[in-house]
């Protein structure tokens, strides 16, 4: 009894003692401590694949600490995340949707390559951070239907929905419903007709609804790895309605500043990754049971971390 | 994929991610572990204190008992506001839930003690300090490991909703198993080593209840 009590209190302790001590973490866990790199990830499956990308890359070049935090909802959260500097880099950022979201201007659908540099240009001036060139692919919004779907109708592109339209249960992110510049409002406006109901969903649980037939159409991620296993039809966009939404690292100048490494180390993924590519990884997340975090790590051991190929 | 059943696509989740699942159970773990450390840390000389002090001890656990009837995401973000997203607001949330249980048990095990025994005591000549520590400590250490107990298992609850502020851990297997396809069998990687961290703890704890208690010697 009287050990016990001695044991306890001596436990107490130490760890309190060795917290206190430390003063800038709790021993064992990432992300306790101040100059820990702190990704910041949504809760999609390609944006964690590229946090833990990001994450290995760090700890295979450098020694610094990483903590990744994840599932964060959308991308404005994951914004304001790195604007009030809770975090030091976004695994994936999208140029087109930064641009509509957060610097609210309109899609250019004349000159849609512009659109990068722009996006890259207001960040780094209005919000001091610097966008990197795109991994690779683009995510870009694309409404999907099953062969069988498009066969019937005879669709090929989104207009071709449009003497449908009415008839249509679609599944759609939640957070396409209520944006602004690209979201449902402008698109009514853009290809004028609505459809007969939607259902927002988490966007991973669409491609299934689809698939068995609860739904007959969807706007899903085209680097999803389903729109292969499924054989989904996709609608070409024939109006340019959506912008391109080229798939980047973010980091905030300030972490940039004080680790000039991790420049180079982020540079290494530049172009590495096509839409391919991510598909592949997605896939493996998706319907293969695998983690994300075991999934970056094959990939880049495969890859041999992109050795030799920086600057 | 699809033709496993849900046994078969379990086991071949841990084959394929057994480290990734071993080191978020051990990330799981040290958050509830911290917080409810500190929360020992603070709450028992306040339940000791309240017990030798008892106009404070209705307050005192009135606040406390406020605290826990905050529901746990809706502190989750309280707490995030000031300390932002991170593994610190988690520790945080864990650290106030366990308060009630560890001085509420304190408190209750500090009463329990048998006044006569006290009188003895002080009978025998010992100062304040050491009745505290030798006869109140020791006689109500198995109620407070009670209050500890009951802290810690509440603690992994709720670190599995620290996912919501990126903190990690198991529930971010969980909530992934609810974006994908087939989630169930990852639902079930990520909530059965939680129930088993959570059984397991209550055991180990209420074992070294049952030692620490002097009349079960």
């Amino acid at each position: 009894m009287k050990k016990i009590k001695k044991w306890l209190l001596g436990v107490v302790a130490t760890v309190a003692s060795g917290v206190l001590l430390a003063g800038c973490g709790f021993p064992g866990l990432s992300g306790t401590s101040s100059d820990t790199i702190r990704i910041a990830s949504q809760n999609t499956t390609e944006q964690q694949i590229m946090a833990y990308m990001i994450q290995d890359m760090i700890q295979h070049y450098s020694k610094l600490n990483t903590t990744i935090i994840n599932n964060l909802g959308s991308g404005t959260v994951s914004f304001n995340a790195l604007k009030n500097d809770q975090a030091d880099i976004s695994a994936i950022r999208y140029t087109g949707t930064d641009l509509t979201t957060i610097l609210g201007e309109k899609v250019d659908r004349n000159n849609v390559k512009a659109t990068d540099k722009k996006v890259a240009d207001q960040f780094n001036k209005k919000y001091k951070m610097t966008y990197f060139p795109s991994y690779g692919f683009a995510d870009t919004y694309a409404f999907m239907v099953t062969q069988k779907t498009a066969d019937k109708y005879h669709l090929k592109t989104v207009s071709d929905l449009k003497k449908v339209s009415s008839k249509l249960t679609v599944g759609l992110d939640q957070m396409w419903l209520e944006r602004k510049g690209d979201g449902y409002d402008a698109f009514q406006k853009l290809y004028g007709y609505q459809f007969g109901k939607t259902y927002p969903m988490q966007i991973g649980l669409v491609y299934d609804a689809l698939e068995s037939g609860k739904m007959d159409a969807i706007l899903g991620y085209s680097t999803d790895g389903r729109i292969g296993s499924y054989d989904l039809k996709i609608l070409k966009d024939d109006k340019n309605f959506f912008p391109t939404y080229n798939a980047s690292a973010v980091a905030s100048n300030k972490v940039l500043k004080q680790h000039p490494e991790l420049k180079s180390i982020l540079n290494r993924l530049n172009g590495k990754i096509s839409l391919k590519t991510m598909q592949g990884l997605n896939y493996q997340v998706d319907n293969n049971l695998v983690e994300p975090e075991v999934v970056a790590k094959q990939f880049l051991e495969k890859h041999n971390y992109f050795e030799g190929s920086d600057k | 994929m699809a033709q496993m059943n849900l046994m078969q696509q379990l086991i071949y989740y841990y084959q394929q991610n057994g480290v990734y699942v071993l080191s978020q159970f051990t990330r799981h773990f040290l958050i509830s572990i911290y917080g409810v450390l500190f929360a020992a840390i603070i709450g028992i000389p306040i339940g000791i204190f309240i017990a030798h002090h008892s106009r404070l001890s209705s307050t005192v656990i009135a606040i406390a008992n406020v605290i826990q009837t905050i529901p746990s995401l809706a502190m989750l973000s309280i707490i995030m506001i000031g300390l932002g997203l991170g593994v610190n607001t988690v520790i945080v949330t864990v650290f106030l839930y366990a308060l009630l249980p560890i001085i509420k048990n304190t408190y209750t095990g500090m009463l329990n003690v048998n006044s006569s025994i006290l009188d003895s005591g002080k009978g025998m000549g010992m100062t304040r300090w050491q009745i505290l520590r030798m006869v109140e400590l020791p006689l109500s250490l198995s109620v407070i490991m009670a209050g500890l107990r009951n802290a810690l298992v509440l603690a992994i609850g709720i670190t599995a909703i620290g996912t919501f502020v990126g903190a990690g851990g198991l529930g971010d297997i969980i909530i992934r198993g609810t974006n994908a396809t087939n989630g169930g069998a990852i639902i079930l990687a990520g909530a059965l080593p939680t129930a088993l961290m959570a059984i397991i703890s209550d055991t180990v704890l209420a074992w070294i209840e049952r030692r620490a208690d002097p009349t079960h010697k």
